[in-house]
């Protein structure tokens, strides 16, 4: 996807891009989106959370790679052909994040976003809500219904990666 | 449109921040004894185009704060209102109001409450700043009252501070000398001649000349002439393009501000000229908009010989008036400049960065042969150039930093009760915007520890025998690559008795250590030195100093204390000029290269077998020509370690200096020795210790730079693995 193309889709109404991390589909506001890359094995860190993977080269910045699954609490991705790295704006800074294919973008509506369902997650926020969409994303069996794929919406402010973390000196 | 809106209103708070820097530096001038009428005349610019703009954009309360502001230093400028002492220091209340009001128009802060300031600030409008009722209304601007206003107002004791005046260039301007200022326009200058062409940036902006004019026309000048010499045919005509040139003459009792006023909101290339006619003394003033505060200085120079028979302390004013201009440089900065969002800069830099990079890969995959014919060596010459030119758009003058101080000491004095007179020297040494930016926090703590622990009080300076005030002196110098910003005082000097018991007391040293007594002053930068409770009953150094040590290191500088008992302390900080280029040596470990910083590389060796021996299960020694080396295999403090190690005599041992002293890192190869452009890690992430920062290599990947000292001295940290707030792991 070239820059002009994603700038375009972005100018529309409210958009998401959807992608498949492990069995599930996650949706991210297309606005937070600067470009899809090929996986490339980054530089590691030391002395970081385990789920910064390391940092890489975004045309002269230094971006971290962060692996969202390890991030979400699950097993680390399991490399393949597929895997990409979604290049966001969280706020000002930037951060790549590891994921498994990217599937779709998805025009939605506000309303049509339910709050996501109170349960013991372990940390408010990183959900944002769950939206429904047509039938034709490919992930895993458990994610659609008949009447559609259940899309998680993903909060990367509450993500919390590229923010001060407390290091004790 | 809000958006568009929103950038507008960006700039205009970018210019208050600006106008409030020269609002605080002319009032600190003011406080300091500077009351020419061109340090007023800038104080009152800036409060004026706060003014102007807080109107534009509906911030009412800021509006109705900085025009009562405005008022009574137009009153100032205007000479109906005498800048004493007293005045002034209600100027900088208002201006501290100010700032808070500026902060509540961006939504930073909530409304100040002013109320009791707009009461103060109509005081002195109605009372013409007379401190007692009624005493000073007098206090008019004709030459003859000059002296014993002068008297009456306590300026007599300015004979003493003349002295201080010539022992130091860059001290302040006694007060009272330029009570002259005030004067009516001697009778001998001639009328203003007022030449204006609108430059074609102008007209892209939208200004109107019509406007202009009739301003001017309602402050009493006329037109007297237009130039359409240069309008050409009309079909060359460019309908964006100003082709004509008024001129306009004003009597000559205006006051200059009034007129430079109606040229505020045009653009600073524009053709504006102001000139006398027909004055013998003072040479017609022709200035671009950039350099406006020139005139005044010119200006004032008749005016200093009519006064100075009839006031005693008007006869040293030329000198301070010669001084002035070279150490108030932002005022007279004579070259024409460009306002430049900082985002833009650090953009170009990024740039030029790269293409020193790509650079160096044609370096990398070109033979020798191959680089002459394609002119490489020529190409690489341009490339450094255009690399420095580009650097030094991010210099400034390290007065921005320094510019803070004289306030902050005046509100140290009034705290401690002692007092301080500040000499500057090299303040127009420039450094990266970066590098001022963070010494800011640094040289704060530099100075509260000079005046709250070096300096005595007036009684017990008296009874050393010294002058009742201290003295600080605060400098920039640059030597080579670095700069050496030094904070000194002539105080009592450090204690080291106190030191040493109270860092042994803390448990920083041994009871039975033996310490030079350069290390002893070292002491109180170490970390856990200076809590609050030592600030009470020590009496050397020390609060606060850990936090300058690490600010200073973490921009790869570092802190120097010379002490004299009885004498003083200087605190020299040497930092870089920079923060984004560095020369570093690349190694390689664990399959990734990383950039050592050169000036902590002492010597590489290439271990021979049992050099290396281990001393514990965790930590390894070697000998080198009879003495033994802590060595530390940086794959395992990076948690990197291959299963089955290196052996050391594979290996290479670079041996740095660092706080802990020599150090050996043991680093498998080393592959290169160049510039680097430092990346910023935090830009992204977050600061990691031990990481400096990140760079981009030839074939495009990344190698960290390592920061030596945070890395040795953070060394036992260095395998936490941290977890974030709110992760349930």
């Amino acid at each position: 996807m070239t820059p002009t193309n994603v700038e375009a889709i972005a100018a529309a109404d409210r958009k998401i891009v959807t992608f498949i991390l492990g069995k599930q589909v996650f949706g991210i506001d297309m606005k937070s989106l600067i470009e899809i890359r090929e996986w490339e094995e980054p530089t590691p860190l030391p002395s970081v959370p385990h789920f910064i993977r390391g940092v890489t080269n975004l045309r002269g910045t230094v971006v971290p790679v962060v692996g969202l699954s390890e991030r979400l609490g699950w097993e680390p991705s399991v490399l393949h052909s597929r895997s990409c790295i979604l290049v966001v704006n969280i706020s000002g800074k930037r951060a790549g994040f590891l994921v498994d294919h990217v599937a779709d973008i998805i025009p939605i509506d506000d309303a049509d976003i339910q709050p996501a369902p109170d349960v013991e997650v372990g940390e408010q926020g990183i959900i944002s809500g769950l939206v429904q969409v047509p039938n034709k994303i490919q992930a895993g069996d458990e994610a659609s219904t008949e009447s559609g794929t259940m899309v998680l919406l993903l909060d990367l402010e509450a993500l919390n990666v590229t923010g001060h973390l407390d290091l004790a000196a | 449109m809000s958006d568009e809106l929103d950038e507008i209103q960006a700039i205009f708070f970018e210019e208050c921040a600006e106008g409030l820097a020269t609002a605080e530096e002319g009032l600190s001038a003011m406080a300091a004894g500077d009351v020419s009428s061109e340090v007023i005349a800038g104080v009152f610019r800036a409060v004026h185009s706060i003014k102007g703009g807080s109107g534009a954009f509906g911030h009412a309360a800021l509006l109705a704060f900085s025009h009562r502001f405005e008022n009574v230093l137009d009153e100032v400028r205007g000479g109906k209102i005498v800048p004493t002492p007293e005045v002034t220091k209600t100027m900088l209340a208002a201006f501290d109001l100010l700032s808070d009001h500026v902060a509540a128009a961006q939504g930073h802060a909530g409304l100040p409450n002013d109320a009791e300031m707009l009461v103060e600030l109509d005081r002195i409008l109605e009372t013409k700043g007379a401190s007692a009722g009624g005493a000073a209304p007098a206090a008019a601007p004709a030459p003859v009252e000059a002296a014993p206003v002068a008297d009456e107002m306590g300026f007599v004791p300015v004979v003493v501070e003349l002295d201080d005046f010539d022992a130091d260039p860059f001290g302040f301007e006694p007060v009272g000398v330029s009570l002259e200022d005030f004067d009516a326009p001697a009778p001998t200058l001639g009328g203003w001649i007022i030449r204006f062409r609108p430059s074609r940036a102008a007209m892209a902006n939208g200004a109107e000349p019509m406007f202009v004019i009739r301003e001017l026309e309602e402050s009493g000048a006329r037109v007297i002439g237009v130039d359409s010499v240069s309008l050409p045919d009309l079909r060359d005509l460019d309908p964006e393009e100003s082709y004509l040139e008024w001129t306009l003459a004003m009597p000559a009792e205006t006051e200059e501000s009034v007129i430079r006023d109606c040229f505020d909101f045009v653009a600073p290339d524009s053709k504006i000229e102001i000139a006398r006619e027909d004055v013998p003394q003072a040479a017609p003033v022709v200035v671009e908009t950039a350099a406006v505060a020139e005139v005044p200085v010119v200006e004032a120079a008749p005016a200093d010989a009519a006064v100075a028979p009839s006031a005693p302390v008007a006869v040293a004013a030329p000198a301070p008036k010669a001084a002035a201009p070279a150490t108030e440089g932002k005022t007279v900065e004579a070259a024409q400049t460009i306002r430049v969002d900082l985002l833009k800069l650090d953009l170009l830099l990024n740039l030029v960065g790269e293409l020193v990079i790509r650079g160096s890969i044609l370096n990398d995959r070109l033979s020798p042969r191959d680089q002459e014919r394609v002119e490489l060596p020529e190409l690489a010459r341009l490339t450094r150039e255009i690399q420095d030119n580009v650097m030094s758009l991010r210099a400034q003058p390290i007065r921005q930093a320094f510019s803070r101080v004289p306030r902050m000491l005046r509100d140290l004095s009034a705290e401690t009760g002692k007092q301080v007179i500040l000499e500057t020297t090299g303040e127009m040494t420039e450094v990266d915007k970066g590098v001022i930016e963070k010494i800011g926090d640094p040289l704060t703590h530099m100075i509260r520890n000079a005046v709250d622990h070096g300096v005595e009080s007036p009684a017990e300076r008296i009874a050393a025998g010294k002058s009742p005030e201290g003295t600080i002196r605060l400098s920039a110098e640059q030597k080579g690559a670095r700069i050496f910003v030094r904070v000194s005082d002539d105080g009592r000097g450090i204690n080291r008795e106190r030191v040493r018991a109270k860092a042994i007391e803390k448990g920083i040293i041994s009871a039975d250590a033996v310490l030079s007594n350069e290390e002893i002053d070292q002491l109180i930068c170490a970390p856990g030195f200076s809590t609050a409770e030592t600030i009470s009953n020590i009496s050397g150094r020390g609060v606060g100093m850990d936090v300058v040590r690490s600010n200073v290191e973490a921009l790869g500088g570092r802190v120097e204390i010379h002490s004299t008992p009885g004498e003083g302390t200087t605190f020299t900080m040497a930092l870089p000029l920079t923060l984004a280029i560095l020369d570093g040596m690349i190694v390689r470990f664990a399959e990734q290269r990383y950039v050592l910083p050169l000036a902590n590389v002492i010597e590489a060796v290439r271990p021979e077998a049992g050099q290396v021996q281990p001393m514990t299960p965790t930590s390894e020694v070697m000998e080198l020509r009879g003495s033994y080396l802590p060595v530390k295999r940086l794959s395992e403090m990076f948690g990197l370690a291959a299963n089955d190690p290196r052996s050391p005599e594979d290996s290479l041992v670079i041996i740095v200096d660092s706080e802990a002293g020599n150090v050996g890192l043991m680093v498998d190869a080393i592959d290169d020795r160049r510039e680097v452009v430092i990346k910023s890690l935090d830009e992204n992430l977050h600061p990691i210790r031990g990481i400096g920062g990140a760079t981009i290599l030839g074939d495009g990947s990344i190698a960290l730079i390592l920061d030596i000292d945070a890395l040795l001295s953070g060394a036992s940290h260095s395998n936490t693995k941290y977890t974030p707030k709110g992760i349930a792991a």
